[in-house]
């Protein structure tokens, strides 16, 4: 038994799961889908991930808290709007980047006052803060690109360090950063009991409500911060890009394996489920089937693992 | 003893006579507001929030939730397009929206009930499967061209008023029927105000719960048939923007997510208040860019009030 | 063994007392805690021992008396304080989280700093936690194992650790062995023994009396919120005990007319065994019959009611009702006329928000309205009625069932199922929280209608209420039955002998 189970967030027994369902997709797409299997194809499935995982890591937080951000995407498109027109208006690239970071933390901050403070249901409070963000971002753009924005930022992006785009190691790195935090800070044992028993967190004279509002304050900062990815990537901000975002993030959190009771989270599995999601929308895709049908079988992949769960629980 | 005592002005009452500001200020502030065109417009598009909103009434009466009714709608009016188109008959193009409205409905009540599934998550995740497999059929097209008789059920009027406002005021009727009426709508206030004091009642609550999910599909199926003959075209898009108003008109109109109270006279009210509000946006000319920021606005502004009555009637 | 000191004790309770609406939970009650002790706290449920405990960290704030630590005053306003005094309670629901480890739980709120700012020196914490649990003697608990996989023994393990890593002087232990067995009692009495030896004072809540004489040096009997004995385990003896907790003077207003003559058996189970827990459940009722089932909290009374109401699943056995097996669900049952009142009318026995009318037909809807055509004249004259006959006191049957007393709101869930016709009546603690009066009515109309024929199974925890109201009475013990009492038998004494784990 490896020394450290529980801290390092590997436990032998919540593997299977996700990582059937990666190998499987994995392999159904290496004999159906050709030219998955190729070196090309699968950087670009790390690359179309990264924006994924950055979103992905902080919803896993917020679920453990037995919550859920549908704002995700849209706060993601204002945090790009800003970044967009800030470059737009001549801002240097940090100060425009700081400016969308602090967009996506005062909409997560909002959450979580809503939330945890007003305890309106997360699902209803974030669904509003979604229109709130979503309407901002059309309004301010009259619902264009944001075009113009130099060339420092797109060539940011696609830089290559070491071999690997600049997207996927800014991914790797917010894994590390939030592995390092779930698994070996105080927050993160708090996050664990936010869900998990809220009333021991009280007990021990620490109070839930300022790390509940926390994890929703990181969920609203790495979107700002994907919406540096994205808006690399696009060259453009666009208001309306990262709509429906949250899902995919959603998706990957569950299909990895966390839940929304008993706090019951797993960070590696979040990055599982991320690699899932991208196999499955880039191996359909391969295989030439629509990007709306993608959608679908993202759903129904949610649903099936839930299904498995519910099967399991009743033997 | 003293609450009851105290003369008790129903909360509806307070939303009658906001509606009758919103009118008044705007009649005040536009020319445009009183005409008679105007006005009947104003009735038509919240005779068509008030089909969807309706339905997805009794599934928050039940503490429930039921994120997919936008989504459905767009289905039922892609597919009743394409069975109208192709048939040329009016009632088998009904019967199919609502069709598809029901089944969607069902299983949506069997994930919440048989799976256990939060309502959230389960609607949410059929949602994007609904979505998915509508963008996929539609493939991009356009199905336009119909006769006008198809498109008077959307369009035309009888005796001066639109034919959508004669189908809200069946609604309600039927719906306040059904609700105060029946002893199903008893059953279901119970639910939501209790689901396991209702359980041990005996009253048969998964069985109702399948009933409201599967009325609530219904509804945003028959809505999706008005909706098309109101537009006269079919798109894939075409109930992605509803989600948000409708659960705005509910909220606003007083049931409260928590389950239990509420009314579909309330709903209406709330139905008309929303698309006051924005009819008045329109004709002082603000950019319809702004309309999921008001939505959302009034999400989070009803849905903060419904938790702080919450709060203060516990203690 | 001999724990007389001269020094001033750990802790010393004077004169508390704490008074709820209706109900006065302690009355002066005093108790004193010396280092190295192991003080057990008696008392039936109701005695006013959990209100004593939560007193002691902060969860309620008495009325008067003082707690003295060391000889000196201190006030208890919160969990906080309590901890700084050196109180640790080990709670029967217990404080931990599922998916942390073993260390990360004892250690919440208090994790060791790591080198790196910011974050936790695991393995000095796992290496303490470690050298915590071997002094403990629990050296098979792995200080990095998730809780979420360890039983139900192992947690209240790491929540004694818990506790003790706090540098408690003063533990208290709510039922440390309700949900442990065998050999992991033994165990535990061993760590008990080796913390008393370390100066710890503890005070011991339990109802295995057999307990009291293997490790408590002083006994503090409680009843009805007030100090009925003090004494040490040499001078005393199960029955005397039971005495002292029971009482002689019993406490019931109400006492039964007349055992109504028996009529056809209306309920027979036979090895019934549920879902949760309850197991080999066999009983028999009769038409006419008020029927106790007595026992312990814990004991399997609740999950018997619920099997039986369908409200948990049955997994094998057998129930029948006038002969013919039941349905499977609450309402199937209640279909066959079956009526529960469930032991928490809050959560599970009304719609709160809804009104006095609503809860008063809800049970009877199909049965008032067959063709489901709600009619709100019949309605609010089947309501009127039921209020009328139960003297319900509201002032209009349209008010928040929430607004009215405790007492009226059990005679509404009572309503209900005279409203839906019920003919078997399942009353799972209907007198809790309620005033003497208004528990004198409902027991009288629970006489009234098992004379006219209906059938009751009575659940309380009050062993007066049982004695003074049922015909016969089952006693459970460990979720099932372990005895039958009837005639003269049936006293408070033999309900708590047979209820009690002892020899």
């Amino acid at each position: 038994m490896p020394e450290s189970a529980v801290a390092q967030g590997w436990s032998p027994r919540r593997i299977p799961g996700v990582a059937y369902a990666l190998v499987g997709l994995g392999m159904f797409f290496s004999i159906f889908a050709r030219g998955f299997l190729s070196a090309p194809n699968l950087v670009n499935v790390g690359a179309q991930s990264a924006i994924l995982l950055i979103v992905a890591l902080p919803m896993t937080l917020i679920i453990m808290a037995e919550g859920l951000d549908l704002s995700a995407g849209a706060v993601l498109g204002l945090s790009g709007v800003t970044l967009s027109l800030a470059l737009v208006q001549g801002a240097p690239l940090p100060v425009a980047f700081l400016l969308a970071l602090a967009v996506g933390s005062t909409f997560g901050a909002i959450n979580g006052l809503l939330v945890a403070v007003a305890d309106i249901p997360p699902f209803v409070a974030t669904l509003g803060t979604m229109g709130v963000a979503e309407g901002l971002a059309v309004a301010l753009t009259d619902g264009r690109s944001v075009v113009g924005i130099g060339s420092t930022l797109p060539a940011l992006y696609a830089g290559k360090f070491i071999g690997a785009p600049f997207a996927v190691w800014a991914a790797v790195l917010t894994y590390a950063v939030f592995h390092v935090l779930l698994y070996r800070t105080r927050f993160g044992a708090y996050v664990f009991a936010l869900g998990g028993n809220r009333e021991a967190l009280v007990l021990a004279g620490l109070g839930a409500n300022r790390y509940h509002i926390l994890v929703y304050v990181l969920g609203g900062l790495l979107s700002g911060f994907g919406a540096l990815l994205l808006t690399g990537r696009m060259s453009a901000g666009h208001p309306t890009a990262a709509i429906g975002m949250e899902f995919d993030a959603i998706a990957a959190v569950i299909v990895g394996g966390t839940r929304f009771e008993r706090g019951n989270g797993w960070l590696p599995g979040t990055a599982l489920g991320v690699i899932t999601v991208g196999i499955l929308k880039n191996g359909l895709n391969v295989m030439a089937v629509s990007s709306s049908l993608q959608v679908a079988s993202i759903g129904v992949l949610v649903i099936a693992a839930l299904l498995v769960d519910s099967i399991r629980e009743r033997r | 003893m003293k609450s009851a005592r105290s003369f008790h002005i129903p909360p509806i009452v307070y939303r009658m006579i906001s509606v009758a500001l919103i009118a008044i200020a705007l009649a005040a502030s536009t020319d445009a507001f009183i005409r008679s065109e105007n006005i009947l417009n104003v009735l038509r598009q919240a005779s068509l929030t008030f089909l969807i909103a309706s339905g997805l009434t009794l599934v928050v009466l039940t503490a429930g939730l039921d994120l997919s009714v936008g989504a459905v709608v767009g289905l039922s009016a892609c597919l009743t397009g394409a069975a109208v188109k192709a048939t040329g008959s009016i009632p088998l193009g009904i019967a199919v929206g609502l069709a598809c409205g029901v089944v969607i409905g069902i299983a949506n009540g069997l994930m919440v009930t048989s799976l256990k599934l939060p309502p959230f998550i389960a609607t949410y995740g059929m949602l994007w499967i609904v979505y998915g497999i509508n963008y996929w059929y539609m493939a991009g097209d356009t199905i336009y061209g119909f006769s006008d008789e198809f498109k008077s059920i959307g369009n035309g009027y009888a005796l001066g008023v639109p034919i959508p406002v004669y189908l809200m005021i069946a609604f309600l009727i039927l719906g306040t029927l059904f609700t105060r009426n029946t002893t199903y709508g008893h059953e279901i206030y119970a639910i939501g105000a209790n689901a396991e004091a209702a359980r041990l009642s005996g009253i048969p609550v998964r069985a109702r719960l399948v009933l409201v999910y599967t009325l609530s599909g219904a509804m945003a199926g028959l809505a999706g048939v008005v909706y098309l003959a109101r537009l006269g075209s079919a798109e894939a898009g075409i109930g992605d923007p509803l989600l948000l108003p409708v659960i705005a008109a509910v909220l606003i109109g007083g049931t409260s997510l928590f389950g239990g109270s509420g009314s579909l006279c309330g709903t209406l009210i709330g139905a008309l208040i929303l698309t006051l509000v924005l009819n008045g946006m329109n004709l002082l000319t603000v950019n319809a860019h702004w309309h999921p920021l008001v939505y959302g606005g009034v999400v989070l502004i009803a849905a903060g009030l419904d938790a702080a009555a919450r709060k203060w009637s516990d203690g | 063994m001999n724990a007389v000191v001269q020094t001033a004790p750990l802790l010393e309770m004077r004169g508390i007392s704490k008074a709820f609406p209706g109900v006065r939970a302690l009355d002066g009650v005093s108790m004193t805690v010396h280092a190295g002790e192991v003080h057990m706290l008696l008392g039936q449920n109701g005695a006013g021992k959990s209100t004593l405990i939560k007193a002691l960290y902060g969860a309620v704030h008495p009325d008067e008396g003082e707690f003295l630590f060391n000889g000196k005053t201190e006030r208890i306003h919160s969990a906080a304080d309590a901890r700084r005094l050196g109180v640790a309670v080990i709670f029967q629901e217990f404080s931990l989280v599922p998916y942390l480890s073993v260390a990360e739980n004892i250690y919440l709120g208090r994790e060791f700093p790591s080198r790196v700012p910011g974050l936790v020196d695991h393995r000095r914490m796992r290496a303490e936690a470690r050298r915590l649990l071997d002094s403990l003697g629990m050296s098979e608990l792995d200080a990095a194992a998730p809780l979420h996989g360890l039983g139900v023994a192992q947690q209240q393990m790491v929540e004694i650790a818990k506790a003790l890593s706090q540098n408690a002087r003063i533990l208290v232990m709510d039922e440390p062995t309700a949900a442990i067995s065998g050999h992991e009692i033994e165990r535990l009495f061993e760590r008990i023994r080796t913390l008393k030896s370390a100066g710890i004072g503890i005070v011991y809540i339990s109802h295995r009396l057999r307990e009291v004489f293997e490790i408590g040096d002083r006994i503090t009997v409680l009843r009805d919120g007030r100090n009925v004995a003090a004494l040490a385990p040499l001078e005393t003896t199960v029955d005397a005990l039971v005495r002292l907790m029971a009482g002689r003077d019993v406490n019931s207003a109400y006492r039964r007319q007349a055992a109504a003559g028996a009529g056809p058996v209306a309920l027979e189970t036979r090895a019934l065994c549920a879902a949760n827990g309850l197991r080999n459940a066999t009983i028999t009722v009769r038409a006419g019959e008020i029927v106790g089932l007595a026992g312990l909290v814990g004991s399997g009374r609740t999950e018997f009611a619920r099997a039986l109401f369908g409200a948990d699943r049955i997994i094998s056995g057998e129930a029948r009702l006038n002969g013919e097996p039941l349905p499977a669900g609450p309402a199937g049952i209640v279909r066959r006329g079956v009526g529960f009142v469930p032991e928490s009318r809050k959560s599970e026995g009304l719609a709160l928000i809804r009104s006095v009318q609503d809860n008063l037909l809800v049970s009877g809807l199909r049965r008032r309205f067959p063709n489901r055509w709600y009619r709100f004249k019949t309605a609010a004259g089947a309501a009127a009625t039921l209020i009328q006959r139960l003297r319900i006191a509201t002032s209009t049957p349209r008010r928040r069932v929430q607004t009215l007393s405790g007492g009226n709101q059990q005679k509404v869930v009572i309503g209900k199922w005279l409203e839906a016709g019920s003919r078997f009546f399942i009353f799972d603690e209907p007198t809790r929280g309620i005033d003497v009066a208004a528990k004198t009515e409902i027991f009288g109309l629970i006489d009234e209608l098992t004379a006219g024929g209906a059938a009751a199974i009575l659940i309380s925890s009050e062993l007066g209420e049982i004695a003074s109201v049922c015909d016969r009475a089952y006693v459970m013990r460990d979720k099932t039955i372990v005895g039958e009492l009837r005639g003269d038998e049936l006293t408070e004494e033999n309900i708590l002998k047979l209820a009690m784990h002892h020899a």
